[in-house]
């Protein structure tokens, strides 16, 4: 019973070290993470986007699904299809 | 002989007064009492200093990849950010607590204390980056700053220093959206 108590006392701060050794791997901060706002992109200046720097292409990565519908784009997509698609954007934004 | 003496007696009673200071207990070690001038230069000459020597020789890869940009806006925001602030907050309970004062990131690097002016724009700029690599990869001693080598890979650490390059420069939409590690909220919904 007493060897039962001891190693029920023992358990929890070898499951807390366990999980907390655990802290910063990716797939453990994808529990909480955060969703990126892709709405507020939309209403952002395009006419002052500058499509060759590498902010506004890894935002456009982040949110080119969301902007044109994952159904139509269910393969990844290269970073040269990318850029086409904000030059695209671009010039429609201009029309 | 004389003089060899009298060397000898200045350096005895110093190594005693110094002894008798450090055994007196009367520094301050609080973090909430800023250091005397004399002592804020010695510690700041000695980190600049040893992080220039070390990092002299680090190569330093492209880092205009957007991938990177995702990579690390992610992990400056979970490992760093509570510290070294974001876009749109200027202070925290960490950023005003520790001693030193660790720079808000999200300023450009001139609003920072350290010195950076060497003349030649592009030496100034390599040798901010491969300081602020070393920094990341080795962390500072009795400053707060861990040393995240132990536990990311060096790709890793170089992703962060290429988001902190454009962190200066990006609105709060931006952070956001660099930072998230989910997909798009609108996404969650379909």
């Amino acid at each position: 019973m007493n060897t039962k108590k001891v190693l029920s006392w023992m358990a929890i701060p070898a499951m807390v070290l366990a999980f907390s050794s655990q802290a910063h791997e990716p797939a453990a901060h994808n529990k909480k993470a955060e969703k990126a706002d892709c709405g507020a992109m939309a209403k952002m200046d395009h006419a002052v986007m500058n499509m060759k720097d590498p902010v506004m292409q890894a935002m456009m990565k982040k949110c080119m699904p969301d902007m044109h519908g994952t159904d139509e784009h269910d393969a990844p997509e290269k970073d040269d299809d990318v850029s086409q698609k904000l030059r695209h954007h671009h010039d429609e934004e201009k029309h | 002989m004389g003089a060899v003496k009298n060397c000898v007696a200045v350096v005895l009673l110093l190594g005693t007064a110094g002894g008798a200071f450090l055994y007196s207990g009367i520094y301050p070690m609080g973090a909430d009492v800023p250091h005397n001038k004399l002592t804020h230069w010695l510690l700041e000459t000695l980190r600049e200093k040893s992080i220039e020597s070390a990092s002299k020789n680090i190569q330093v890869p492209p880092l205009d990849d957007p991938n990177l940009l995702l990579t690390g806006g992610a992990d400056y925001n979970d490992m760093c950010a509570s510290c070294h602030l974001q876009p749109g907050r200027s202070r925290s309970d960490m950023s005003l607590g520790l001693y030193p004062a660790p720079p808000n990131l999200s300023q450009p690097e001139a609003d920072h204390n350290h010195d950076h002016d060497d003349g030649d724009e592009q030496v100034d700029r390599n040798k901010s980056v491969r300081r602020q690599f070393w920094i990341i990869k080795h962390g500072i001693k009795a400053s707060g700053m861990p040393a995240w080598g132990p536990t990311h890979e060096d790709q890793r650490i170089w992703a962060m220093v290429a988001f902190l390059r454009k962190l200066p420069t990006l609105s709060e939409s931006q952070y956001q959206i660099l930072t998230a590690r989910g997909a798009s909220s609108s996404q969650e919904h379909q």
